[in-house]
């Protein structure tokens, strides 16, 4: 097992190497110049040709990877247009997405594993048909209208929550006060709906799969009580596709809550992806993306070891 | 007694109304911006809703009369023109101090212009300081600003909000980076965090000066999505929203119950969509003739803004402005007339200056409504016998196409929908958009690449004096040039629109986009309770 996750590690490298360069690439071909996007309209060509110089911007590109890559892994690379480093505005940032990312997993969890759970013993009831309806109509729906939907119901009409933001903080986290955890609420919810509603149809189709595997009907045709057979012997077995989707969830959710967090203004990491972006912050689109790389790679190696714990018949030695 | 008592109740209504709208010390204004914050140093910050905590956190040289847009005196109390218009000497209040403590003299007034002038620093506001030789601190509380030789002083060019003063010493103390996420001003308010993507938070200069604020505190909320601002202004959330959409500025007018007052202004900007006339077919007038024939630019504009937040432009000087000859340019704006621009196109066609297979191309920004014009404008081209296409770009490459490059310094666009705004002076305008020297490769204002000898004489003219009688003029005479040459097709004035809970007293929607909380001029106040 060790020699397993330090090879997933030594991988892990690799992986981001070549992200790096596939990023860096795409960087250099999006059209438009930095530097007149920094220096905004009007500026002369002097106050443009300076921001190029001051950002190495025509100096070969190998000169400039090199620059951007060293700089992020010495931490000495500036976000020009947030006047701090780049790791210093990434994990300015971070406290929001995580608080935002795992509260809407919990939720999504709580909500969908038994919901999937209970579809699948009761296949083809009046619960089983809403469930599935509801999960498709959560999968299709899209989250910015989900929020949106949110932030008036419980916002304007009902006027219980606050509608946007993300309220005091004490440090770095909000959900620790109850103004912070009342403007985390839509946000996670929100966000929740899009997991909650593919977690629950894989729960769903995943415990059906199991629950017709012969060991089932030898445990049952051993007397086992029917909720000991879901319980002990199917729930366990279903999960690992389930896990394996939350691994996934939790790299998405910290890279694609963009349109959660524009809608509820929520100070996340997807918000500061699309900012630089716009600003053409090439060090901050390339930090934030390794940044997000490492949590994926992070992630999948995690969801993996965990199939080991689950499943005893899977080994990495 | 009966009558006793009812003038008792008329006098107690007329007692609680009078209280009602006194003045309140006290209280929190919650303002939303449609961005985030960028910048919170005034020599580098160029968007205007920094500005918005700019304004409050800094004072500046001089402000605007918001009646008449002319400078008043803010920091500077009065101020003194040479003879030959090379210098102006500005004298400074005596007794105003930073939030630290330290004064505020005329070192800091020179430092803050220097350095924005100066290109090596690369400020983004550089350019509006290209008429600018040097400030020279002639005292403690007197200071010079002397131009370049050929260049003319003019007060307005100052009048940006970009140009409020800082702390010399303590910049060079902090360095620019601190200093710009812990900005240090002498304005009403004093910075106490900013917490990124979610909100700044100021608090009441005690000491402030000019006045007491009567707000205690305010907090700037950037709340990018435009829907969430509404229902934030809706339900109190917000105090101030500083963009309203056309259809909810609508309802908050229909419903005033909901406590939303709309307040509107023509804002000093102006869009348009230009010709590049250094090519085939928009360097001839005929073709830019029936393009502008091919639409109704005023349905357009009223379509698209319903009628609410774009005022249609017949000249590039917005109507808030002297010099603006509205009335003239209406009267030569080009009507819709299908058959005429139908006929235009086949001469052109058939003498080759639209050559086979020709397709125009109208360049737009990123923002619904210009690709929503520029649609109209590409369909009437279609309906009009010319293939046409709208391609809306991000920034970037949209910038980079105006720009042009050096190995096709011709452009490669026929078309392009944008918009300018500046400061309250007619050269803002005009200076950059039309004359010659602003048609550079590489970087550009005038993008349509227009160079005409009589209106760069008559411009440049304008700028040599302070005088309004003499400038008003000259940029007439100018504009009716260039709108004569069909340079532009002048497509609106956005209509500055702003949502105020009505508990919030004494903010006036301001032309400039500023956000004006406490000046000369303005002291907002919160009803509280």
């Amino acid at each position: 097992m060790i020699a397993y996750t330090v090879r997933r590690f030594l991988q892990m490298f690799i992986v981001l190497f070549g992200l790096s360069l596939l990023i860096f690439i795409m960087l250099k071909m999006t059209p438009g110049d930095p530097a007149v996007i920094m220096a905004g309209l009007g500026a002369t060509p002097e106050t443009i040709q300076a921001i190029r110089d001051k950002l190495g911007l025509d100096r070969p590109l190998h000169e400039q990877y090199w620059r951007l890559i060293s700089g992020l892994f010495n931490g000495q690379i500036r976000a020009v247009t947030y006047h701090t480093s780049v790791w210093g505005i990434i994990f300015e940032r971070l406290p929001a997405t995580v608080e935002l990312g795992i509260l809407a997993l919990i939720i999504a969890l709580l909500v969908s594993i038994p919901a999937g759970l209970l579809s699948a013993i009761y296949r083809n009831s009046p619960l089983d048909y809403g469930v599935t309806t509801v999960a498709l109509l959560g999968i299709s729906t899209p989250v910015f209208w989900t929020a949106l939907m949110l932030m008036l119901i419980l916002g304007v009409v009902l006027r219980i929550l606050p509608i946007s933001g993300r309220g005091e903080t004490i440090g770095i986290w909000s959900f620790v006060t109850w103004d912070g955890l009342r403007h985390l609420i839509i946000p996670s919810l929100a966000l929740s709906s899009v997991l909650m509603a593919m977690n629950a149809r894989l729960t769903r189709a995943s415990m059906l799969e199991v629950m017709r595997q012969e060991y089932i009907k030898t445990a049952r045709a051993k007397g086992v009580r029917e909720a000991m057979v879901i319980v002990k012997h199917a729930f366990r077995n279903a999960m690992a596709p389930v896990l394996t989707n939350v691994g996934l969830q939790i790299s998405t959710i910290f890279a694609g809550a963009v349109l959660t967090e524009t809608t509820t203004a929520w100070p996340g990491m997807g918000r500061l992806m699309i900012e630089a972006i716009n600003r053409r912050d090439e060090a901050v689109v390339l930090g934030l993306a390794l940044f997000l790389a490492i949590t994926a790679q992070i992630g999948y190696l995690v969801v993996d070891l965990a199939y080991a714990w689950i499943d005893p018949r899977i080994s990495y030695d | 007694m009966k009558k006793v008592g009812m003038l008792l109740v008329v006098v107690g209504v007329f007692g609680l109304f009078a209280y009602a709208q006194e003045p309140q010390y006290g209280g929190t204004l919650v303002i939303g911006s449609s961005q985030t914050f960028k910048d919170m140093d005034p020599r580098i910050c160029n968007d205007v809703y920094s500005m918005y905590v700019i304004n409050a956190i800094f004072d500046e040289l001089l402000c605007l009369d918001p009646d008449t847009l002319k400078p008043a005196p803010y920091v500077a109390k009065s101020w003194e023109i040479s003879e030959d218009g090379a210098e102006i000497t500005f004298y400074l209040h005596e007794g105003i101090k930073f939030h630290n403590g330290e004064p505020l003299t005329a070192e800091d007034v020179a430092f803050t212009f220097n350095w924005i002038a100066d290109p090596a620093n690369a400020s983004p506001n550089q350019t509006e300081f290209e008429w600018l030789q040097e400030v020279v601190v002639i005292d403690d509380y007197t200071v010079k600003f002397i131009t370049k030789p050929d260049w003319a002083p003019y007060a307005p060019a100052l009048l940006g909000e970009n140009y409020a003063i800082v702390p010399k010493d303590t910049v060079l103390e902090m360095g620019d980076d601190e200093f710009n996420v812990n900005p240090v001003g002498s304005g009403p308010f004093k910075f106490v965090e900013w917490k990124r993507g979610d909100h700044i938070t100021v608090v009441r200069n005690e000491d402030y000066w000019l006045t007491k604020p009567y707000l205690e505190k305010i907090i700037f909320r950037p709340i990018p999505n435009l829907a969430t601002m509404m229902l934030e202004l809706e339900t109190g959330g917000i105090d101030i929203a500083d963009n309203v959409p056309a259809q909810d500025a609508k309802r908050f007018m229909d419903n005033p119950d909901l406590g939303v007052v709309v307040q509107q202004i023509p804002s000093l900007s102006y869009f348009y969509l230009g010709f590049n006339m250094s090519k085939a077919p928009s360097n001839d007038i005929r073709f830019r003739k029936a393009v502008y024939m091919s639409f109704d630019a005023t349905a357009a504009v009223d379509a698209v803004f319903q009628n609410l937040t774009g005022l249609r432009a017949y000249g590039a000087v917005p109507p808030a402005l002297w010099a603006n000859d509205r009335e003239y340019l209406k009267t030569i704006a080009i009507q819709e007339d299908d058959e005429q621009a139908k006929a235009l196109f086949e001469e052109l066609k058939a003498e080759g200056v639209i050559p086979a297979g020709y397709k125009a191309v109208v360049y737009c920004p990123p923002d619904p409504r210009r690709i929503q014009i520029s649609t109209v404008v590409a369909t009437s081209l279609i309906e009009n016998g010319v293939e046409a296409e709208v391609q809306p770009l991000e920034w970037g490459p949209y910038l980079d196409l105006l720009y042009r490059s050096e190995e096709k310094p011709e452009g490669e666009y026929d078309m392009y929908v944008i918009g300018w705004s500046g400061s309250p002076d007619p050269n803002a305008f005009l200076y950059y958009l039309f004359t010659s020297e602003n048609a550079t490769v590489g970087s550009a204002n005038n993008f349509s690449f227009y160079m005409n000898e009589r209106v760069d004489t008559l411009i440049k003219y304008a700028g040599t004096t302070l005088d309004p009688d003499i400038r008003e003029p000259e940029y007439v005479a100018a504009q009716r040039i260039i709108f004569k040459d069909i340079v532009h097709i002048p497509l609106y004035h956005y209509i500055e629109t702003r949502g105020v809970r009505a508990r919030v007293h004494g903010y006036k929607v301001d032309p400039t986009a500023s956000m004006p909380i406490v000046d000369p001029f303005t002291n907002v106040w919160v009803e509280q309770g």
